[in-house]
């Protein structure tokens, strides 16, 4: 969350020569971030980001209060101006207020009746309110957000005549009940909102959220109740969220404010509305406030701060920090002991938080830098690797002219491929693109096909998980290559060698296909385990996707050397005349099988019912002669003959 | 006969002089020198001569010879040189590329990043998508209530909740890797966690999947400092030795103290400008390991302490200089047009 506020008002508790710069600077070091430092005429405004365990920090007290700290420590002369709080005397009663409180909705109320005049606010307050991204409407609503600026605490006024019962009764929303929020917009609950109704049922508050349109001041508003309520913050988040509404008090409630400060803020309003509205106090001044907020005191050993800090802090050093912000610090044999201010109960609670005041008070700046001197024992093989070899096959797709491309994981109903309930699927998905979680990679790289017209040849790829269902247990979730290529000239055999070489470059060697059960495609295997699949989907479009994990599992650096025959190698093509259906594959495997002298065949040329195998014969320990060949290629014939019915072409 | 051989010599001198091509070139030395060029003959005729002119005149005969065998030589080279210079060959015409494809910015970036962080003894590793509330919340420390645990901000899957270990949701930081690797290994620890995550965001800054990278130190007296010098190690690899970085205060749950961690902006050089805050530009979160976090995975606080940081890729490579891409979802596009840029 951000507060944006002028130099000049935080001046008014903050008494230093720093400039803004410098102030803006140190604050980012050691507490929280100015993000932007603007002039502003004569003065400057800040714009700062406040952590979420900080809310005690979005105010201009508290922000002053942990400025002159971060200055002093850092020899700049700095003195926090505590704002003079004087519980104002109540002269005359003529009003009398009920609250009741519905268990532990709230931990405190404030509250107090007061006779009001309404008018424009003075010039001062307004620019501090609108460069603090508050539009000014009247005194009334402006103070009210002058207080939550100033002490840190939301405030809200009623209209008291608006609440003819004079009572309050905080509970928890039903659901269904219908509400009016004070910018003229209607909701309707759903249970568990706290909520004040007028002891009638009607609600005339959206606690800690915003005001209601029928309990709201206007320019007729003669008498105000202003009411600080201090609630259950976790409610507060549920409600704001569910119904959209993130006003500042919202925002801030959320965070969970010091209670302490729910009075403060009723003090501090009540002499604004006397100042600025000639208030009137008349009523007794209303304070519930059952359980007081406490503190624990934590010890720190000077050891410990110095271990987790990297350096040696002399004790003192770290109970005046510790002092400067608030903490009540005493040293005890190299110990410290402390215990939180109220305002900073919620988050600081062990030592390391102690620890944390201290470093950043001291300065991280100030902390020097080294890498860690630890290193792990475990043995790690490069085979191993899973991303070594992950960059690897990545490397080789792209030096083969793939483009690689990034989806979402979560697909649309269009997208899934399967039965749409056994999908792994998104409780609260963002949107319908993105509901269930993929199960093959291939639709949405054919949709990145689609998408791309102006791109007659395309070929891309992508590694990333698929996900199913498994039982209760954890969804399986394994990595996959898919890729696809759209030409015009395209053949199912160029990704057949694609993926040939990409699993033989990987140290798969032993791969094979056979025909996909559709017959538009192929499988993969791995020493007859199925390792993935091509699909042709038409004439232009192939796709193909390999489980990538098993190739992993497989991946290799093992090589075999096998020693280079000094005897030369005689090679022949045979040109074979078989049935079209008869499977080349079958034919080679053939030819090969027929004596370990066949050192290679392959398919040279194919036309009709004629295919011609180049033929390569070597012997690693003589010379071949020509009869040798002979009688191998007759023993080839009469194979091929007799398996296949395939004859030489003559 | 003198007389002969000068003439001879003139006569094949203006013809080599002439000449224009290796061809032309060749038939005048076959007219001259060739079994029955003039020279040739005329030499034969030298036998006539009388013993006592045969000196002379053969002297004269050699030096005509030498010098029109000279001349030729001298006018052949000259045709080579002319006829290369002739040959130009239009070298702005294309050339012949084998394939090149392209990797996407973000593998880039990871390829990147883990040579960095390797070099310093990290090891990569990687870890469930989907996961346990356990270790992507409760493990590391955050209350009941926190809004990242709500519908609002975290991914839900549709499973009933394991008795043990929660709700599944598709894991919105890299951080639930810390507890699945200090389940897994023995102190001391140096990781990196590199993966997709997801979050109920979708708009010029966000895409509802990015990836993040994370990494875990734990060791006897990890301190503060170890932290800041692997940032500025890592800082000053990836983005340029002058880039300075720092860490500031900032909340996180399961890390105390938490730093936000910001590099010098390289478009200002740290001067402060429309693009940087005041000089810096946030990298991501940081801190030193919750003892509760450290608990939960049954690592005694007392004995280790450790950090642990979680930052962006695609937060960093758009801190790269030259890639300012306007609308991150650019990168999750998939236009050709632009992944073949890279």
């Amino acid at each position: 969350m951000n507060i944006r506020i002028l130099d000049s008002w935080l001046r008014e508790h903050l008494r230093t020569e720093a400039s803004p710069k410098k102030i803006a600077e140190l604050l980012s070091l050691s507490s929280v971030s100015v993000e932007r430092l603007e002039k502003k005429g004569d003065d400057y405004l800040y714009d700062i980001e406040v952590t979420t365990n900080r809310p005690d920090l979005m105010s201009i007290v508290g922000l002053a209060r942990e400025t002159a700290t971060v200055l002093s420590h850092n020899d700049l002369e700095a003195t926090f101006v505590k704002p003079r709080l004087e519980t104002p005397k109540v002269l005359e009663i003529t009003e009398k207020v009920s609250i009741t409180i519905k268990s532990n909705l709230t931990k405190r109320i404030c509250a107090v009746v007061m006779e009001v005049s309404v008018k424009k606010s003075p010039d001062k307050i307004k620019s501090r309110l609108e460069s603090s991204g508050i539009r000014s409407l009247n005194n009334l609503i402006d103070i009210t957000n002058y207080v939550m600026r100033t002490i840190g605490h939301p405030t809200h006024v009623f209209d008291f005549d608006k609440i003819p019962t004079k009572t309050l009764n905080i509970r928890e929303s039903r659901p269904k009940e219908e509400i009016k929020t004070l910018d003229g917009k209607k909701y309707i609950l759903t249970g568990g909102d706290i909520v004040a109704d007028d002891g009638l049922g009607n609600i005339i508050d959206l606690m800690g959220v915003m005001g209601l349109e029928n309990s709201a001041v206007t320019d007729e508003t003669k008498k105000i109740l202003f009411f600080i309520n201090n609630n259950d913050p976790h409610r507060i988040r549920k409600t704001s969220m569910r119904l959209g509404i993130r006003t500042e008090a919202a925002i801030l409630n959320e965070k969970g404010i010091d209670p302490t400060l729910a009075m403060d803020a009723l003090i501090h309003g009540a002499e604004l509305f006397r100042d600025l509205a000639e208030g009137k106090i008349i009523s007794e001044i209303i304070d519930i406030y059952p359980d007081k907020i406490k503190s624990n005191t934590i010890s720190v050993k000077k050891e410990k701060i110095d271990q987790v800090i990297g350096v040696n802090i002399p004790l003192d050093t770290s109970a005046g920090i510790l002092r400067d912000l608030g903490f009540e610090t005493k040293t005890e044999n190299g110990t410290l002991l402390t215990t939180p201010p109220t305002f900073r109960t919620q988050d600081v609670e062990i030592e390391e938080d102690i620890i944390e005041e201290i470093a950043r008070i001291y300065g991280y700046h100030n902390i020097p830098n080294q890498l860690p001197a630890v290193s792990t024992q475990d043995i790690s093989p490069l085979e191993n690797n899973q991303f070594y070899f992950e960059s690897h096959a990545k490397n080789a797709l792209k030096y083969w002219g793939f483009n690689e491309v990034y989806t979402y994981p979560m697909v649309s109903e269009n997208l899934y491929e399967g039965e749409l309930d056994k999908a792994v699927t998104i409780q609260n998905p963002l949107n319908e693109e993105f509901v269930y979680m993929r199960k093959s990679l291939v639709p949405s790289l054919l949709k990145i096909v689609s998408e791309n017209k102006t791109h007659e040849k395309i070929s891309i790829f992508e590694i990333g998980n698929v996900y199913a269902k498994n039982g209760q247990e954890l969804p399986l979730q394994t990595q996959r290559m898919a890729g696809v290529v759209r030409d015009k000239n395209l053949s199912f055999f160029k990704i057949k060698g694609l993926l040939e070489n990409l699993l033989q470059d990987l140290g798969l060697v032993d791969i094979s296909f056979s025909q996909a059960t559709d017959g538009n495609g192929a499988i993969l295997k791995f020493n007859n385990e199925i390792i993935g699949e091509i699909e042709i989907l038409d004439e232009e479009i192939v796709d193909f996707e390999l489980d990538f994990e098993k190739i992993l599992e497989h991946a290799t650096f093992k090589k075999t050397y096998k020693p280079i025959s000094k005897f030369p190698p005689i090679v022949e093509d045979l040109s074979i005349i078989a049935e079209k259906n008869i499977a080349t594959g079958d034919l080679m495997s053939t030819i090969e099988k027929q004596s370990p002298l066949v050192k290679e065949v392959s398919l040279l040329d194919k036309y009709e019912d004629t295919r011609t195998f180049h033929i390569r014969y070597q012997s690693d320990k003589r010379n071949l002669t020509v009869k040798e060949v002979g009688e191998l290629r007759k023993k080839i014939l009469v194979e091929l003959k007799r398996k296949h019915n395939a004859n030489i072409k003559e | 006969m003198e007389k002969e051989f000068l003439t001879i010599k003139n006569n094949a001198l203006s013809m080599i002089l002439d000449a224009e091509n290796n061809k032309e070139l060749d038939a005048i030395r076959l007219q001259f020198l060739g079994r029955s060029g003039k020279l040739t003959i005329a030499l034969k005729d030298l036998t006539k001569l009388p013993d006592d002119e045969k000196p002379l005149m053969g002297r004269v005969a050699n030096n005509t010879k030498n010098v029109i065998e000279d001349a030729i030589n001298r006018k052949e080279n000259e045709l080579n040189k002319k006829r290369q210079t002739n040959f130009i060959i239009d070298i702005t015409e294309p050339g012949i590329k084998p394939p090149l494809g392209s990797l996407h910015l973000v593998t880039q970036a990871i390829q990147e990043i883990t040579k960095i962080f390797e070099h310093i003894g990290f090891t990569r590793v990687r870890y469930p998508e989907i996961e346990w509330d356990w270790y992507a919340f409760e493990a590391l420390n955050f209350p009941e209530n926190h809004p990242a645990r709500d519908d609002w901000e975290t991914f839900f899957i549709q499973q009933d909740p394991h008795p043990k270990y929660g709700s599944l949701v598709l894991t919105p930081h890299t951080s639930s890797g810390q507890i699945r690797q200090m389940e897994n290994s023995k102190p001391p620890i140096k990781m990196l966690n590199i993966a997709k995550t997801y979050r109920r965001q979708s708009d010029v800054s966000h895409t509802p999947m990015f990836h993040q990278f994370e990494t875990l130190v734990i060791g006897e007296k990890i301190s503060i400092a170890d932290l800041k010098g692997t940032l500025d190690f890592f800082v000053k690899s990836y983005f340029g030795e002058n880039r300075k970085s720092r860490i500031r205060p900032y909340h996180f749950q399961f890390t105390e103290p938490s730093f936000e961690t910001d590099v010098s902006c390289g478009v200002c050089d740290g001067r402060g400008c429309k693009l940087c805050k005041e000089g810096w530009l946030e990298i991501g979160g940081a801190g030193m390991v919750h003892p509760n976090v450290l608990k939960n995975c049954g690592i005694d606080p007392e004995k280790y302490s450790g950090f642990a940081s979680g930052w962006g890729v695609e937060r960093v490579l758009m801190m790269k200089e030259g890639i300012q891409i306007n609308d991150l979802r650019t990168l999750y596009a998939n236009n050709l047009d632009f992944l073949t840029q890279f």
